[in-house]
């Protein structure tokens, strides 16, 4: 078996193992996605009771929410490590250390992925926003965000799950990291849903895939380092 | 009680005969402003039983933490079959089984998942995965609980669990941290047995423990550990390490350029 | 001496610069006199850039070599070029204010991203801190660093973009500053500028580095002796001397192996 498959079946080993432990610990799971579901509620309140005004800051609450959740949800997939002393038996198995990125990111991403499926449709009824015809390429824009959320938000919760205050740590961190994602995710998602009048869809999704291809490469490379002690 | 103790094709014979198994040169590590290791140089022979003596906090778990490479040196070397800890550790861990006072175990797997989770990650052949992990649940007498979930484990079941997984591995070194911790009487047979059946394979194994009467049968040696360094060497397998040194505490290799 | 020299030359161009920025160039005929902000707010944007870049240089050197004195030149850049962030900042909004009429504008590529810069190595220098141990602040400080930096042109990018992605560049913006149209006498004045601080930060990171360097041969030096005194005290009380190393003295704290950081105390 050559090395690479190796360390596929080794990330597949382990994106399975965070996901039964996920589902099993089902109510906090359901409770990353409640927790999206909230801030969009509250955004709600907080931009008053025009549904226009709601409709047209929809994109931008949508990405918002998901990267709140998001911050949850990738912090979450690291404590699980924390299961009396697991990480520390993770980090000596001789395994490529790359590996156990790619394994964590994967679970990363399928959160991030359920997560933006449940935000969306929610983000339709209560904004009122039209989302039949846009879904396709909303749909490419939820997997292009939730892949580049999960790239970084991965790096940095292995960062921070052995540092003291992670809990302010991990979004202080990672939050302006994930700035440009933000940005592009949101731009592509108001294109999207406007039909696209510019022709600028295509340009944000490229800079997202960009995104995702940089910091796959970047935070894989250096997510090894974060185990040594 | 199944017993078969695996050799890794990789680890036998891979080794010069002379090298020792383990051997370490001033190795300190501090914590903050203490020092848990304050300098141990010590060479154990390869296929021997060393038994790590000491009382709480004496520097038992630092030096088989730093032998496992879960935590590096401050100062000096330690080598495992001749590879330097500290330089080398992806190549140490595929020699090395620890059992830590951490199970590292996940609490919301069952048991046999825990262990064939252990298995993939070990490399232990997919043909013969499956059927390691009946074996090595009969072993540690938890077959009935396989399909229960860690969560509900006893400490002692939690035990055997990660006693387990080292039994997945193919080591040449065992490193055991208090195997004796939370373990019921058959439970200490088990690590009886172990011991025994590791001695016979030529597996060097290290052991931290209070409980020397009960390791007596299965050593060669024995080092006790006071405030970070050696205060005791006794019987075979086991000696201080000649290699020259730094003055006390001078740092050598890892430290090297501040 | 020759850092000294330095340090004098440095004074010296940057004091020429302002006089020349301030006096010998004519105001600029739209924006009057708040232009001439632009030459403080382009030469601090530069250095900040720079000192990022050699951060994560540094990081990469501590990666491959380990050897500390990367990681002295890793945070002798990361702190320079926060302070040269913030002073960015501070310069856009000076000149924001007269130009636009207000002080955040959100069509200035160069202030939102570096806001966003200021923000991730504000973070870098907060990580640095929550680690005793300087070897594993120097990786994690390492690993950060890179990301940062390669996050930062794709911040640029996007916030560029986020104008408006057919949209001119803006006004004041060095593209105008640089076009041919543009009087010498403005490029000149950034250039001596860009000279000064360039010639200012070298000076500033030579000493950062210096002092960094003393801090960790300090703490080198405490974590040795208390290792030291560890082993005289164990000596003083021992009856078996075996291996020159030897017995007991005061209790030593029990040490978990949890993977939290800290070892509990």
């Amino acid at each position: 078996m050559t090395a690479l498959a190796a360390e596929a079946r080794i990330a597949w080993a382990i994106a399975r193992k965070d996901a039964v432990s996920e589902l099993r610990g089902r109510s906090a799971a359901s409770m990353t996605l409640f927790f999206a579901a909230l801030v969009l509620l509250l955004f709600g309140f907080a931009l008053g009771p025009d549904t226009r005004k709601l409709a047209e800051a929809a994109p931008g609450l949508l990405w918002l929410a998901i990267v709140f959740a998001g911050l949850l949800a990738v912090g979450r997939l690291h404590l699980l490590e924390t299961d009396d002393g697991a990480l520390e038996q993770l980090a000596l198995y001789p395994i490529d250390r790359r590996a156990i990125y790619v394994g964590k990111a994967l679970a990363g991403f399928v959160t991030m992925l359920v997560l933006g499926a449940v935000m969306l449709p929610v983000v339709g009824i209560m904004y009122g926003v039209e989302l039949a015809r846009a879904w396709p390429a909303l749909s490419v824009t939820v997997v292009l965000g939730a892949l580049g959320f999960s790239a970084v938000g991965t790096f940095y919760a292995g960062l921070t799950v052995r540092v003291r205050a992670r809990e302010v740590m991990l979004p202080l961190l990672l939050l302006p990291v994930t700035a440009p994602l933000l940005l592009a995710a949101v731009k592509a998602s108001a294109a999207a849903l406007s039909g696209d009048p510019f022709g600028e869809l295509g340009s944000w999704l490229q800079l997202l895939a960009g995104f995702d291809l940089v910091m796959l490469l970047v935070a894989g490379a250096s997510y090894g380092f974060l185990l040594e002690e | 009680m199944p017993l078969t103790i695996y050799v890794s094709p990789r680890a036998a014979g891979a080794v010069e005969p002379q090298t020792p198994a383990v051997a370490t040169v001033e190795l300190a590590r501090l914590f903050g402003r203490s020092a848990a290791l304050a300098g141990v140089s010590l060479r154990v022979q390869a296929g021997r039983t060393v038994a790590l003596l000491g009382a709480n906090g004496a520097g038992k778990t630092t030096l088989l933490r730093i032998l496992a490479t879960a935590i590096r040196p401050s100062f000096g070397t330690a080598r495992v079959d001749g590879i330097d800890v500290a330089e080398r550790p992806d190549q140490v861990r595929g020699r090395v089984a620890y059992l830590s006072h951490a199970t590292g175990l996940y609490d919301d797997l069952t048991g046999a998942e825990n262990l064939r989770f252990a298995a993939t990650l070990l490399a232990v052949p997919a043909p013969e995965r499956e059927e390691r992990i009946a074996e090595t649940l009969a072993t540690i007498g938890l077959t009935g609980m396989a399909a229960e979930r860690v969560r509900n484990f006893s400490a002692g079941m939690r035990k055997r669990l990660a006693l387990g997984r080292v039994l997945l591995a193919s080591p040449t070194l065992v490193l055991l941290d208090e195997p004796h911790a939370a373990l019921d009487e058959a439970g200490m047979q088990l690590v009886d047995a172990l011991l025994a059946a590791w001695r016979e394979a030529g597996i060097t194994t290290l052991v931290a423990s209070h409980a020397l009467d009960r390791l007596q049968p299965f050593i060669d040696g024995s080092v006790r550990l006071e405030s970070g360094v050696v205060a005791e060497i006794a019987g075979s397998g086991v000696e201080p390490n000649p290699e020259p040194r730094g003055a006390i505490g001078l740092p050598v290799g890892t430290g090297a350029s501040v | 001496m020759r850092t000294r020299i330095l340090g004098f030359g440095a004074l010296a161009t940057v004091a020429l610069a302002a006089m020349f920025g301030l006096f010998v160039v004519p105001a600029d005929l739209n924006q009057g006199d708040a232009q001439r902000i632009m030459y403080v707010h382009v030469a601090s944007a530069w250095i900040a850039y720079l000192s990022f870049i050699v951060t994560a240089l540094a990081g990469i050197g501590w990666l491959v070599r380990r050897d500390l004195r990367f990681d002295a030149v890793a945070l002798a850049g990361a702190e320079i070029g926060v302070i040269f962030t913030a002073l960015a900042i501070w310069g856009g909004m000076m000149w924001a204010r007269p130009v636009w009429g207000t002080f955040w504008q959100w069509e200035d590529p160069r202030l939102t991203t570096t806001a966003l810069l200021l923000a991730l190595y504000i973070g870098y220098l907060l990580l640095r801190r929550l680690s005793d141990d300087p070897r594993r602040r120097a990786t994690r400080a390492a690993v950060v660093g890179l990301v940062a930096a390669v996050d930062i042109p794709i911040v640029h990018f996007s916030v560029i973009w986020w104008r408006g992605l057919h949209q001119a560049p803006t006004f004041g913006s060095p593209d105008r500053l640089l076009h041919p149209a543009a009087p010498m006498q403005f490029v000149a004045a950034l250039l001596l500028m860009l000279l000064a601080v360039t010639l200012a930060w070298l000076y500033l990171m030579i000493r950062r580095y210096q002092l960094a360097r003393l801090e960790t041969l300090l703490e080198e030096a405490a974590r040795l002796g208390r290792l030291r005194s560890a082993r005289a005290s164990v000596a003083r009380t021992a009856p078996v001397d075996i291996t020159a190393a030897v017995d007991a003295a005061a209790p030593q704290p029990s040490r978990s192996t949890s993977s939290a950081e800290e070892p509990a105390r």
